[in-house]
């Protein structure tokens, strides 16, 4: 009986050590195998996608811990015809770790369609930050997809102390600009503009910065883990906040013809 | 509190209850039993330390390392660490040689800088707005270990044993992220190897 034990045991060990990778540090901010770019690799697929008269995409985040629901998340996105592309809307992990993200990514990568990646608060910490740059790219980024244009950027003001850089105002004011062949701007961010990890400062600039530049579809948000819409300074412009992947909702946005609707997705 | 403080007062303990000779002299607990060596297993890409026996027969062992991870590694990181470890199994596979095929054990490791906290800044967040340590991990492991009795093979070297071993570790924040999905990640997913050798003199 012993001597089964010791033997089942051994025969574990081996098989496990076999199995498994070396890792430096929980929070090494990569790794030989860890992928880089990720989204400037899926703009550039989406620049491929042959456009037709509506733009389509899935707004989701806060994957964080929630593996087996990403897979259902995956699983139901790739049911939906004539989806361009899907924005995982921050704290894509959820204690800021390489690993985490690596585990998000080999699930998010059986997306049929691009997925861009949008910087969360969880994703701020410890050694994150570093981890989310290399895999994913910068923290404020922008793009354009057949006449609008999406401005990735940080609103993760509590993981900077409050200290005001956090939302970049001045580069988001660049970004919502007069521009050639943009017609319309959607802003993408993981904290909405609600005050409590907003700057609370900023929440006014900020907000009527979006809802001035030349045609503001609509913000996009995650970070609260309960679909909301919010207006501000009476403006029909909606700030529209997702559910969290933990809830098994998304929202399904579509811009045709100019105009913008979404519907909220259960899975 | 500070860190440096509990893993100064660990070590007294560990001073304290070590079950030494009573003849020995206090100065001579202080001497290290072995010095080891480390590749990878999350402490480092590499690292260093020495270790001090715990039981008897080399059954426990208690061991202090340093670690770095290098810029081009995904560091720079710099961490410090306490590993125990427990052979429950020796086999002796000759008259020099013996394996300890599953030895459980348990380390904490530290990681320094401002990017790692012990606790969090109160001042930004309430309480329980996050719940882990950055700075502050607990690990457990199972390692195997080869002693070669370096006495009987070459005794010129003028140390007792040479071993090589591989540990396999995972941490609690893998662990959390294993049961809160099942299915989702395999155990080789959240389980991480590292190889090192030890001398004891």
């Amino acid at each position: 009986m012993f001597k089964r034990l010791l033997f089942f045991s051994i025969i574990s060990v081996v098989l496990l050590q076999a199995c498994s990778s070396i890792e430096y540090s929980p929070n090494q901010s990569s790794d030989s195998k860890s992928p880089r770019d990720l989204n400037k690799k899926a703009l550039a697929r989406l620049a491929e996608t042959p456009g037709d008269d509506t733009i389509r995409f899935v707004l989701t985040g806060d994957s964080q811990r929630e593996y087996k629901n990403a897979e259902k998340l995956v699983d139901a996105v790739n049911k939906i015809p004539g989806v361009d592309f899907v924005f995982l809307a921050g704290d894509i992990s959820d204690f800021g770790l390489l690993q985490e993200m690596e585990w998000v990514h080999s699930i998010f990568s059986k997306l049929k369609m691009p997925y861009i990646g949008v910087i969360g608060n969880h994703d701020l910490v410890a050694n994150g930050e570093e981890a989310f740059i290399k895999m994913f790219g910068e923290l404020n980024f922008s793009f354009v997809y057949q006449g609008v244009k999406f401005i990735g950027h940080n609103t993760n003001s509590r993981e900077s102390k409050f200290n005001g850089n956090v939302p970049d105002l001045p580069w988001l004011s660049r970004q919502l600009k007069p521009q050639e062949g943009v017609d319309a701007y959607i802003p993408v961010a993981h904290v909405p503009p609600d005050g409590v990890d907003f700057d609370p400062r900023f929440v006014e600039v900020y907000t009527q910065m979006i809802n001035r530049s030349p045609n503001t579809l609509a913000s996009l948000y995650a970070h609260s883990h309960s679909q909301n819409v919010y207006h501000f300074h009476g403006d029909p412009i909606p700030y529209l906040v997702t559910n969290a992947i933990e809830n098994r909702e998304f929202l399904l946005i579509e811009i045709v013809n100019g105009q913008l609707n979404y519907k909220n997705i259960e899975y | 509190m500070n860190t440096k403080y509990l893993i100064g007062a660990l070590f007294v303990v560990f001073l304290l209850t070590q079950p030494n000779t009573a003849k020995a002299q206090f100065p001579q607990r202080l001497v290290p039993k072995s010095a080891l060596a480390q590749y990878a297993g999350s402490i480092g890409f590499l690292s260093a330390g020495v270790g001090y026996e715990l039981f008897k027969n080399d059954r426990g062992s208690l061991d202090f390392m340093y670690g770095f991870v290098p810029i081009n590694q995904g560091g720079r990181l710099h961490i410090s660490t306490i590993k125990f470890a427990y052979r429950p199994f020796e086999i002796e596979l000759n008259d020099w040689a013996k394996l300890y095929p599953v030895n459980p054990g348990a380390f904490i490791s530290y990681h320094f800088g401002p990017k790692f906290d012990f606790q969090w800044d109160k001042d930004t967040y309430e309480k329980g707005y996050y719940w882990w340590s950055t700075a502050l991990r607990p690990h457990i492991s199972l390692g195997t270990e080869v002693k070669i009795d370096t006495r009987k093979v070459a005794p010129s070297l003028g140390i007792k044993s040479l071993s090589v071993y591989s540990e396999f570790n995972t941490n609690e924040l893998y662990l959390v992220s294993y049961f809160q999905n099942a299915g989702a990640l395999s155990v080789t997913d959240i389980f991480k190897l590292g190889f090192g050798v030890r001398v004891a003199f």
